[in-house]
């Protein structure tokens, strides 16, 4: 093949890959600067006037949404620091101890993590109930994080290997108590490791659909179930406003995993292929 | 130097084991209960024994929800692995823009699955969307909310935008971890890139090829949202997968046991898909170097 013709090819190929994947994503945002009339224009308007109408009607018409996003920050943030702060101690322990049960709790921590989430909704539903948590952030909190400790711990862990363990025997030798070592010597240490698991729990709660849709139905609903709710209904949906919303929801996050990509990719071959 | 756990060791343990026990061990056996016994909202559960298995197993629509849920399972997987894997070895090529189209390719993970259909719904309506409009020009309207294959099409589509990013990270990392020498022995042996490719790249990438794979399975087989969201199972209940319809069971119908015999036969099949994995990993637990 000749070098003209591969080239050209490789830039075809770059720009239908950055259309797939980001595409949507930018449909979504320029659509929010949109004027309504614009954002269904056919063909597309790629440049055009923006206005900042539709966040300005978000702000006074949809007055339910910010409550919302205010939920699903707590529910992100909750769920991330009991996960990340559960599994720094559990990884200490996968690190730092061996032994047969030791082995066969760690198998069991993964196979239980795959089984499907909305299995453990049917009989949670009435305990949830029956505890007074139904509609409540807390039981998303549990939830979100108890589907993450597997993960975040086999993270930490695989990030404390890394610290020589001549640390923990010099701390000790030096009258460190156990506690000290874990909080004076590991923990500083192995912060890439924790802010590693944290991005993965704070998208999946903060994205996170099923859950929200099965245990809260109105003080606790989080931005995706509300945004889910707008978009399903038939009559009326001021597609401005609800791309506004969404655009709220989206670019923090997303701004989140880009800027923490070397940690997602550290975390990722950590977690699943080391792991 | 490593230690055998004492007592410090366990406590340390406890909080991860007690989030797992409470929010997963434990309800995941209680269903198996739940599936043993006929109850509704209101009503004290009555002992059915395998009946609700029996009910489940002669449902005309669990099993178009089984023949759903495995059609686009496979379809989804193995097109996702085969894109992650020409992605991965684009970028291991160079390509120009590295770092904005690494970025790019990353966004859809931080995707809620409800953006991710909003979307996708919008740019795929055949009257409004600039997608779907752009196919009817071209002669291939697409009707998802009417058809029912059509519908699941698209859910692949949105489902494989969502997860393209994870295999395709995974697929990266395991390509760069191929080392370089690898391919200067083949380049002196005078092998092609094609061939390089089917009798170096390839192999040497079984191992991460089938993490991905199984990994992906056991994703797939749960997947709710995307349907959900798209046709709500619809039109007749003919798009509905495992998880939709046991959902519509339980929660719409108020079915628990039937719905949790779906559960436990959705927990069976992914326990069969993941021993596999765990098996593998057991391996290499046990031989130390986890």
């Amino acid at each position: 093949m000749p070098k003209a013709l591969r080239q050209l090819l490789r830039a075809f190929a770059v720009l239908v890959v950055f259309c797939w994947s980001a595409g949507p994503i930018l449909f979504v945002v320029s659509s929010s600067f949109k004027r309504q009339l614009d954002i269904f224009a056919y063909p597309p308007k790629v440049v055009f006037q923006p206005t900042f109408d539709h966040y300005v009607a978000l702000w006074h018409q949809w007055d339910a949404f910010l409550p919302t996003l205010w939920n699903s920050v707590i529910a992100s943030v909750g769920a991330t620091v009991l996960a990340v702060g559960v599994s720094f101690l559990g990884g200490y322990v996968y690190s730092r101890y061996s032994g047969k049960l030791l082995a066969i709790s760690a198998v069991y921590m993964i196979a239980i993590r795959l089984l499907p989430p909305i299995v453990v909704t049917l009989p949670l539903f009435p305990v949830v109930d029956y505890l007074g948590l139904s509609d409540t952030l807390t039981v998303l909190i549990l939830l979100y994080a108890s589907f993450w400790v597997s993960m975040c711990t086999m993270i930490i862990k695989t990030f404390i290997d890394e610290i020589p363990t001549e640390l923990d025997e010099a701390a000790f030798v030096d009258g460190a108590t156990h506690l000290q070592t874990i909080t004076r010597v590991i923990l500083p240490l192995s912060l890439q490791g924790m802010m590693a698991a944290a991005i993965f729990v704070f998208v999946y709660s903060w994205n996170e659909y099923l859950f929200a849709l099965i245990f809260t139905t109105q003080n606790a609903k989080t931005a995706p179930l509300v945004i889910s709710e707008v978009m399903d209904a038939i009559y009326g949906t001021d597609w401005g406003v609800l791309f506004a919303g969404v655009t709220i929801q989206l670019v923090p996050v997303v701004a989140l995993v880009v800027l923490g990509q070397r940690l997602l990719v550290a975390g990722l071959t950590a977690g699943a292929v080391k792991g | 130097m490593m230690k055998k756990p004492g007592s410090a060791a366990v406590a340390l343990l406890a909080p991860v084991h007690l989030l797992l026990l409470a929010a997963i061990a434990l309800p995941s056996l209680y269903v198996f209960w739940m599936s043993l016994n006929e109850s509704t909202y209101g009503a004290d559960p009555v002992f059915v024994g395998w009946r609700n298995y029996e009910v489940v197993l002669t449902d005309p629509y669990f099993w178009r929800a089984a023949l759903n849920t495995f059609v686009v399972t496979n379809v989804v997987v193995y097109l996702e692995v085969a894109m992650g894997l020409g992605l991965a070895l684009l970028f291991t090529s160079g390509l120009p823009f590295r770092k904005l189209m690494f970025a790019a390719v990353l966004m859809p993970y931080a995707v809620s699955e409800v953006v991710g259909v909003l979307a996708w719904k919008i740019l795929m309506d055949p009257n409004y969307g600039v997608i779907g409009r752009t196919l009817a020009d071209l002669g291939w309207g697409m009707n998802w909310s009417a058809s029912p294959v059509q519908g699941l099409v698209l859910v692949s589509i949105i489902s494989i935008w969502q997860h393209l990013p994870f295999t395709f990270l995974l697929l990266y990392a395991g390509l760069l971890s191929i080392p370089r020498a690898v391919y200067e022995a083949a380049n002196i042996d005078g092998a092609g890139p094609v061939r390089t490719f089917c009798h170096v790249t390839l192999p040497l990438l079984v191992p991460t090829l089938l993490i991905v794979v199984i990994f992906r399975l056991i994703f797939a087989i749960r997947m709710f949202s995307e349907v959900w969201l798209l046709t709500k199972g619809g039109p007749a209940r003919l798009t509905e997968v495992l998880s939709v319809y046991l959902y519509e069971g339980a929660f719409r119908n108020g079915e628990f046991g039937t719905a949790a015999a779906t559960g436990w036969l959705m927990v069976v099949s992914s326990i069969l898909v993941a021993s596999f994995y765990l098996w593998q990993m057991q391996k290499r637990i046990a031989s130390g170097n986890a």
